[in-house]
């Protein structure tokens, strides 16, 4: 038992028994938390309680106007009273009033006519009390007390005024007494204190707690809301993604989003007029303009690549553009400088990076202008296409892809592959990721006599293999109530 | 990439059935993007300027299906056909180079015609850069007077434009045609502009690269061509003539050259000499990395289209003149891998002994962003692309336009910058979760954007935010502190800053700068971002 059960416990025994007016009063605890205590203590019987009907009622506008301007059948007889005590039964019509009128002995109904009768008469005159208005009268004026009194004194009539529709009658059954019973008074002398509620230092460091009961709660009852913090989805992937790469031997790099042209488009033999270099697709920067590329002998080699290979002037300024990058080839293009000469048995020498990616996109819900890619390179002898596939094959069978691989061009490989897989309920080939042999062109000019095998491509994309989004963009909106709630990734 | 559209019709003809052009496209590197009962639409790459032409395609398919072995004698030049033309110096800052063609007894009935003109519009444009790079003009040689033509640029010429019945100055074609309208963007607008043209005895055949004369136009039953090509690229032009060449040749047309004539300078074009390619065996094996034979090898050389010959531990491999992609023995060794098939191509793994190693920083990163989960912040993860408006105005911070990294050319106003600061994209996020429950706690670790000092600089952040009714410094600075907790050597000191309430904002200093800054934002930020409920943020501007 909790304290304000002992209180209430500890009142009644004194008293027998009690109203919750008396309680209130005494005790100081509102009606409507007496009334639930007295519930739990009724549940464990110790104590009972005596209920009451208790009435409320409401006027409807029937029941507004008929108090206004009179019943029906009151106004029939008072117009029947002033045309003489006779009407024909066609002129008074499909009238509610003539029922009720006929029922109280009021009118007779001759053939076609209908006449006024004395008691009529004495009602027209209002010489004695319409008890229905009487009553309706009262029941609009009444307290409460006085409701429940007419209710159930004229029983017959508030029937009929309900029937008629003129008032609407609820009725609530409430605590009017509680009496402890027996068992409630042992259980009140059985208790030298009250169930513990809520644990505390105290209790428990004074061992207050032996001999007691723990109050037992409501556990149907509602918590309040509470959620755990969470990494971000995109977060979780690129880790799992990263994780693959790691496991298979790779080693992670980075490199710059604030690119030069060269590194994102010249050092990988895209040519200086190649429609991806035109700002549809690039977003150039207009702060810096450009981006010195300080490697000078890697950029005359690079140039001679460009005129040799396009037969084309190639423009230094052009190289030197800053951008945001369009791909992370750039940084693969950077790590094929960092690790040109290593040590011979350091080699084949794998590295991966993840990252953002722009293109100037127009935005819209599926469209992004910026998105993450994986990319990755492997520089050693004897490196084959077969070896491309393999870890093409390895990398996404870990992302539950069996993947295929059809040819395709990009400026900087040869041979040149597509990575692509069949989704059966899309019934078509959805595109992975490109990958290829790096030209020697590339290599050489960059510094090195070594295979590079080098891939690169979207992973945003892969997500909704794993996740249940609608909309890439959704992803970045971060929603914090999305955030919080969202399902996990299916791994 | 660069679609065309042909009628299936016509490979039927050809002896190519609809199955086996599904399936082989796709192995030779082109994608089908659709294709329905009478028509077939391929993506061809722009390695690949050859197959946007119908005879291009037919050729590579009857190779490929093994129906037509390649040329062993390559592609004949008649003769010489008698006419010259003479490249007038005034070309020089137009459009210097040039390359042209005699082609009899072509047939251009049935669909013939209309080929021909979707393939040279294709190629102009996107091989020749929408005619800006280079540009081909097809006229009919019994139109054409006298032997010797004239290649120059002026403004002051006239020609009756195709489709036009009378002569036009260049300035009326340019003001008055569609043509002239589409190509403008290639004429110098200031200035005065010199249009190249070529001119025969008596008039002028091309002003281009915007239009052809009426006088010469070509219809279904022309049967001797003059083929002209320009451009600013010595290269594209020359092989755009051999592909054209090629083409003709192997539809049955004859083809003899023309000389060009600069100043002293004499050229004979098209050259369309074979260049051989010479590759020991073992080197192809080496790179594709399958065992393939040698007779295998040059059978898959020829279903790309090379003449191959076998040449002791070698193979000779004879490049077609159309195959102006193919820049050395890369290229053949992945025509001969395409050959063979990318499906046939058993994979194997790379073999190496040592394991992979993280990313300091990354692992770094996701130790913060743990700790942050920890103190019961959700990540989040913003675009680095953002607007002034956001970055700076929206947070009463001042815009330096000299150290933000701006765009040049973005399509939409939303995003014009890159960002400075991840305070601003977290209240952005609050913005958008105001129906949320609160508390509304989040954090960000990622970049910003800079140009320090003339240099770029890539920084990465941690920033936080927390939002609900009781939110306030104390909070922040309880967080902050927790950051900082094993690190040693900082002092919490005052600061100002719009973003926050003055008297509520202070940073955390490290031998003597700045590591974070954190407060209560300011109710007019707030406001900003609609946002409704009290605010705390802190940023670490070094991790």
């Amino acid at each position: 038992m909790n304290d304000s059960e002992i209180k209430l416990l500890g009142f009644l025994s004194k008293n027998k028994h009690a109203t919750i007016k008396e309680i209130e009063k005494s005790l100081g605890i509102s009606p409507n938390s007496i009334a639930s205590i007295a519930e739990q203590l009724s549940a464990s019987g110790a104590v009972e309680t005596s209920k009451q009907n208790v009435y409320s009622i409401k006027i409807t506008d029937e029941g507004k106007s008929a108090l206004e301007e009179g019943f029906p059948e009151e106004k029939l007889i008072k117009s029947l009273s002033a045309s003489g005590g006779k009407e024909k039964l066609s002129k008074i019509g499909d009238n509610i009033g003539l029922i009720w009128a006929k029922k109280n002995k009021w009118v007779d109904i001759e053939g076609a006519e209908v006449g006024i009768t004395k008691k009529g008469t004495l009602a027209a005159e209002a010489k004695e009390e319409y008890e229905a208005s009487k009553i309706l009268s009262e029941l609009s004026k009444g307290k409460n007390e006085d409701i429940e009194r007419i209710v159930d004194a004229q029983r017959s009539y508030i029937d009929i005024l309900i029937k008629r529709k003129m008032i609407e009658l609820k009725r609530h059954s409430n605590i009017s007494h509680i009496t402890i019973t027996q068992k409630g008074a042992e259980l009140l002398e059985s208790n030298d204190g009250a169930e513990i509620d809520q644990l505390s230092r105290d209790i428990i460091t004074g061992m207050k707690w032996k001999g007691k009961k723990f109050r037992p709660y409501a556990i149907e009852a509602p918590a309040e809301k509470v959620y755990p913090a969470r990494l971000h989805p995109l977060h979780e992937f690129i880790d799992y993604v990263r994780s693959i790469w790691l496991n298979m031997g790779f080693t992670e790099v980075s490199g710059p989003i604030i690119e030069s042209a060269f590194w994102n488009f010249d050092a990988l033999f895209s040519p200086q007029d190649h429609p991806t270099r035109d700002m549809q697709d690039t977003f150039f920067l207009s702060n810096p303009k450009q981006l010195n590329v300080e490697d000078l002998e890697i950029l005359n080699r690079v140039k001679k690549m460009h005129q040799k290979g396009w037969g084309e002037v190639w423009r230094a300024d052009l190289a030197k553009q800053a951008l945001l990058r369009t791909h992370l080839t750039s940084v693969s293009a950077r790590n094929m400088k960092t690790f040109r000469d290593k040590r011979a048995s350091e080699y084949p020498i794998k590295v991966f990076s993840i990252g953002r990616a722009f293109r100037n996109e127009s935005i819209d819900y599926k469209h992004l202008a910026e998105f993450y890619q994986t990319d990755g390179i492997v520089i050693g002898s004897n490196l084959t296409l077969a070896n491309l596939m393999s870890i093409m094959k390895s990398f996404y069978s870990k992302l539950h892809i069996d993947v295929k691989f059809m040819p395709s061009y990009f400026p900087f490989v040869e041979p040149g592959l597509q990575v692509y897989y069949h989704d059966d309920k899309l019934d078509d080939n959805v595109e992975l990721i490109g990958a290829g042999v790096i030209r020697k062109e590339i290599s050489k000019a960059i510094g090195t006599s070594k295979t590079i095998l080098a891939w690169g491509g979207g992973i945003d994309r892969l997500m909704f293999n794993f996740f249940d989004i609608d909309s890439i963009v959704d992803l970045y909106k971060n929603d914090v109530g999305w955030l919080r709630t969202r399902g996990d990734l299916k791994l | 990439m660069a679609t065309v559209t042909f009628e299936l019709k016509e490979f039927y003809d050809k002896g190519i059935e609809k199955q086996r052009l599904i399936t082989a496209v796709p192995e030779f590197g082109m994608e089908i993007e659709s294709i329905d009962e009478s028509s077939v639409t391929i993506d061809i790459t722009p390695n690949r300027p050859d197959l946007l032409d119908f005879t291009g395609m037919v050729r590579q398919l009857r190779y490929f299906t093994k129906k037509t072995q390649p040329r062993e004698k390559g592609y004949r030049i008649k003769e010489e056909s008698g006419i010259s033309v003479t490249i007038d110096p005034s070309v020089h800052d137009v459009r210097p180079f040039a390359a042209c063609m005699v082609v009899n007894n072509a047939d251009l009935s049935g669909n013939a015609l209309k080929n021909l003109i979707n393939f040279t519009e294709k190629l102009a444009s996107t091989y020749g850069r929408k005619r800006r790079k280079m540009a081909i003009g097809i006229h009919n040689l019994d139109m054409v007077e006298g032997s010797n033509l004239l290649y120059a640029a002026s403004r002051s010429k006239r020609i009756v434009p195709l489709g036009e019945k009378r002569d036009m100055s260049f300035d009326q074609v340019m003001a008055s045609t569609d043509k002239g309208a589409e190509y403008s963007s290639i004429i110098p607008a200031s200035g005065d502009p010199k249009f190249a043209f070529l001119e025969d005895k008596k008039k002028v055949l091309a002003m281009i690269p915007i239009i052809n004369s009426e006088d010469t136009r070509v219809t279904e039953s022309t049967k001797n061509l003059l083929a002209f090509v320009d451009g600013t690229s010595k290269k594209a032009v020359e092989d755009t003539l051999k592909i054209l060449a090629c083409s003709f040749i192997d539809s049955g047309a004859t083809v003899s050259s023309c000389r060009m004539i600069y100043g002293g300078k004499e050229e004979t074009t098209p050259d369309l000499t074979l260049r051989e390619i010479r590759i020991r065996n073992s080197k192809i094996r080496k790179t594709i990395g399958s065992r393939l034979d040698q007779s295998e090898m040059i059978s898959c050389a020829n279903k790309m289209g090379y003449f191959g010959a076998k040449y002791g531990d070698y193979i000779l491999a004879y490049v077609p003149p159309y195959r102006v992609d193919v820049l050395n023995e890369q290229d053949l060794i992945e025509d001969i891998a395409m050959g063979f098939g990318y499906l046939n191509i058993e994979p194997l793994p790379v073999m190496s002994a040592g394991g992979g190693t993280p990313d300091a920083s990354s692992e770094y990163h996701n130790r913060l962003a743990k700790t942050m989960v920890g103190l019961g912040f959700t990540e989040a993860m913003n675009q680095y692309l953002t607007n002034e408006r956001t970055n700076f105005e929206n947070v009463s911070r001042e815009y330096k336009k000299d150290e933000v990294i701006s765009l040049m050319n973005s399509k939409t106003e939303a995003i014009t910058m890159m960002r400075t600061d991840i305070i601003p994209s977290l209240l952005t996020n609050l913005m958008v979760s105001a129906k949320e429950r609160m508390p509304q706690k989040i954090f960000e670790v990622g970049k910003v954007f800079k140009v320090e000092n003339g240099k770029v600089v890539e920084q990465d952040r941690l920033a936080f935010v927390s939002a609900h009714s009781k939110a306030n410094f104390s909070e922040a600075k309880s967080t902050i502190e927790a950051i900082l907790m094993h690190r040693k050597g900082w002092t919490i000191e005052k600061h100002t800053d719009a973003l926050f309430i003055e008297g509520r904002c202070a940073k955390a200093v490290a031998n003597g700068a700045e590591i974070a800054v954190f407060g209560e934002i300011h109710p007019r930020v707030l406001s900003n971002f609609k946002i409704e409920e009290p605010v705390i943020a802190g940023e670490f501007v070094s991790l």
